[in-house]
């Protein structure tokens, strides 16, 4: 044939997602998968030879913000995932797990450093303003 | 309805000056194949979805990507946090800082402004998850690009990391767009 295009082929034509199909997704635990930015064992691409870093974090409160945002991470990339696959009780059984995991690491996080959402407000002020927002870093003006 | 979430989807802490590099890669936040226009083609698109599986993922998708122009915003912010007027008019960025100061604007790496026709919402959902597969290679090719432009370790992992959802997200897209063309869409 001239144009063979294998996305198109009779195996893939007959995959439907929302059945539980007989494939088995390799899931990395949140810390790896957020590193590399894919939970998905299997479907992992890294860039010529750059794989992914270690993160490094600075204090014991960069440490349980970056566990909240690796199950962060996992939640979201799992969501999608279930998306088209809801039927899959495996990956629906770590959803939970994750989803569960990063709320109870949450409360202390917020009562340590200050709500993380806006509805986690804590104190006699309105705590939600204070510095840092995320995209600053501290050190050096903005204003030249 | 969105809700705001005060860290971003991975760390970003660049402490190394670096105006060229901010200049290229603002094309992620504003030019073509960029964040702001990946959220907005899925937000827009989502609504003439045929089925739940579609909704969801374009909605779930495009909201991730708004966590993204985030995470470029701020990158392009951290680079030039320090910089001198002089540094910026000599990384050619004069003309920015005219217009914009420090201010973060969406244009891709040349300066031109974010536009909407960078994107299409054609109602067909065939046609719609097509672009969108296209668009996470774009975005994935660009990614790859802008790491060969730098050595700053602390720019590259926050790249890799992005490029990975793309990655991940046109596997999904594809996953939908094969469902649909067996469902007859």
């Amino acid at each position: 044939m001239l144009f063979e295009d294998n996305d198109f082929d009779i195996n893939m034509a007959f995959f439907i997602p929302d059945v539980n199909s007989s494939r088995k997704v390799n899931i990395l635990t949140p810390i790896e998968g957020f590193l590399r930015g894919n939970m998905f064992e299997d479907e992992y691409e890294p860039y010529k030879n750059l794989t992914y870093f270690k993160l490094k974090p600075k204090d014991e409160k960069e440490q349980m913000l970056y566990q909240i945002m690796a199950l962060s991470f996992a939640v979201n990339d799992l969501n999608l995932y279930l998306d088209l696959h809801p039927d899959d009780k495996q990956v629906l059984d770590l959803f939970k797990k994750y989803a569960l995991e990063k709320s109870e690491l949450e409360k202390n996080y917020v009562k340590k450093y200050g709500p993380l959402e806006v509805t986690q407000v804590n104190g006699n002020k309105f705590n939600w303003v204070n510095n840092p927002w995320p995209w600053e870093k501290m050190g050096g003006s903005m204003y030249v | 309805m969105f809700k705001y979430i005060k860290h971003t989807n991975y760390p970003i802490n660049i402490s190394k000056k670096d105006l060229k590099m901010a200049k290229y890669l603002i094309t992620q936040f504003g030019g073509a194949n960029g964040e702001l226009g990946a959220a907005m083609r899925y937000f827009s698109q989502k609504f003439s979805m045929p089925d739940d599986y579609g909704k969801a993922l374009l909605n779930d998708i495009a909201t991730e990507e708004l966590g993204h122009c985030e995470m470029i915003a701020t990158m392009v912010h951290q680079l030039t946090k320090n910089a001198t007027i002089k540094e910026m008019e000599e990384a050619g960025l004069g003309s920015m800082y005219a217009e914009h100061k420090k201010g973060i604007y969406p244009t891709n790496a040349s300066g031109v402004p974010f536009t909407v026709s960078y994107y299409a919402v054609t109602g067909d959902p065939l046609a719609d998850i097509m672009e969108d597969m296209a668009a996470e290679q774009k975005a994935r090719a660009t990614y790859e690009s802008l790491i060969n432009l730098t050595d700053d370790e602390d720019v590259i992992k926050v790249l890799l990391f992005l490029r990975q959802r793309e990655v991940v997200h046109y596997n999904r897209f594809k996953e939908l767009f094969l469902y649909y063309k067996n469902k007859g869409y």
